[in-house]
């Protein structure tokens, strides 16, 4: 290829319009947006509305869908779902296991409103037969919005041959959402199984691939991790959004020393 | 008349009809510029739904001191730099290069020479990422340095800086034929 001359300004700039021309919008965008919006908010509001929480004093041991109440107002103030919903018990470790679950609920319901890409709350998964624990230590290893498939688990945990008892394990998850097994798929990449159906599990991993990681804030130039408690009270226009903190660091932010976003 | 604040007041209330005009004045704009921060189409036209998704969604979080453009653009930027992020490990945009030097051979591009369009898409390749974004919004758009610098949560002399030095790179790329 013979090598130009280099363009003058005007030539640049003929040339920087020409490539970046707005392109034609595919028909029906905008329904197709609404549609999606409307699915993946009902699925939400439901997941809010539907599942409670029980934490141990050592961590959350349980997120399951709650029977059908009977009427409203019976159940002993569970009737909040992953709202606030005071569970009575006595003594100290009864109150930090409350404080767990009231945590765990919060970090919930602001994961599945797009504004959390961590937990911070613990796991108790003790009570686990030794296997299972370890599919699901290795399964929280997957980084958030990506995904990994059963064999992958099963090789790690050095069981390479027990790809169904991972499948297994993984399907009876008592702690769903926060132990991510709907980050498992199969190695074609198709969905595999979920216990909550793969309508939901699909949704999940879209919902976590709309949600960014690290995110700045304009005024205090502090980049954290999304869902950091020391952000929270960034106002939504100061938000922007990193690739990484090497990049967040050009434009002249510095790393949260709360959520510490190098180390994520 | 239908400013776009008038609508995004609409959107707020979820009026799809409010929300489709916005969707038609802007969505090829942001096309275009998913299109050059990402490479391909199928992946332009998800950072594109998903952007306007948390648009319609999080309508209640705008603010009327942004023009709405302003604010489309840095939900819309956000979507593409975390998209960016994900696939960082993975193979960058080969294939789609190759489709558009196919697309250059059949002689594509009527306003500016194929040739040149295909030079263009690799001198960008090598202003570094926060530039390309911003001379991507500013040519698509033309957007104002104030606004680019809101967008991107940087001071405007920033701006001023990561644009002249991504023209120079561009000046350099296109005219000396290095690297080819």
């Amino acid at each position: 290829m013979t090598a130009r001359p280099r363009p003058d300004d005007l030539r640049l700039e003929e040339w920087l319009s020409g490539y970046f021309r707005p392109e034609p919008i595919p028909a029906g965008l905008a329904r197709r947006i609404v549609r999606a919006a409307t699915t993946m908010e009902e699925t939400m509001k439901t997941i809010a509305r539907t599942f409670s929480i029980q934490a141990t004093r050592n961590g959350v041991a349980l997120v399951a869908r709650r029977r059908p109440a009977p009427s409203t107002g019976g159940a002993g103030g569970r009737a909040g779902g992953i709202g606030p919903a005071p569970e009575g018990r006595a003594g100290r470790a009864g109150a930090s296991a409350d404080r767990l679950a009231a945590q765990a609920r919060r970090e919930l319901r602001e994961y599945l409103n797009g504004e959390r890409s961590f937990f911070s709350v613990p796991v108790d998964l003790s009570a686990l037969p030794e296997f299972q624990r370890r599919v699901l230590e290795e399964t929280m290893r997957i980084p958030f919005g990506e995904a990994r498939s059963y064999t992958w688990i099963a090789r790690r945990i050095g069981r390479p041959r027990a790809v169904r008892a991972v499948g297994t394990a993984l399907g009876r998850n008592p702690v769903p959402f926060i132990v991510p097994c709907h980050r498992v798929l199969r190695s074609d990449g198709s969905l595999g199984g979920y216990a909550f159906g793969l309508g939901m599990k699909r949704r999940l991993l879209e919902l976590e691939r709309a949600t960014p990681l690290l995110e700045g804030c304009r005024s205090t130039h502090i980049v954290c991790r999304v869902g950091c408690g020391a952000a929270q009270r960034m106002r939504s226009d100061h938000r922007v959004v990193f690739g990484s903190v090497a990049e967040a660091r050009t434009a002249g932010y510095r790393p949260c020393r709360v959520c510490r976003p190098a180390a994520a | 008349m239908n400013t776009d604040r008038t609508l995004m007041r609409q959107v707020v209330h979820r009026d799809e009809r409010a929300f489709a005009l916005l969707v038609e004045r802007y969505g090829g704009r942001m096309l275009a510029v998913a299109r050059r921060l990402l490479g391909s189409q199928a992946d332009a036209e998800d950072a594109v739904q998903r952007a306007f998704l948390r648009c319609y969604l999080g309508a209640a979080g705008y603010r009327v001191e942004w023009a709405v453009s302003t604010w489309l653009y840095r939900i819309l930027t956000n979507v593409c730099i975390d998209e960016m992020r994900r696939r960082r490990s993975r193979s960058t945009g080969s294939e789609a290069l190759t489709r558009e030097t196919a697309a250059a051979a059949n002689g594509r591009g009527d306003s500016i020479d194929a040739v040149a369009r295909l030079d263009v898409r690799r001198a960008l390749r090598r202003v570094p990422r926060e530039a390309r974004i911003l001379v991507t919004l500013r040519y698509v758009d033309g957007l104002s340095y104030g606004e680019l610098a809101r967008i991107r949560g940087i001071s405007v002399n920033t701006v001023k800086s990561q644009l002249a030095r991504a023209r120079s790179i561009l000046r350099g790329a296109l005219g000396g034929g290095k690297g080819r």
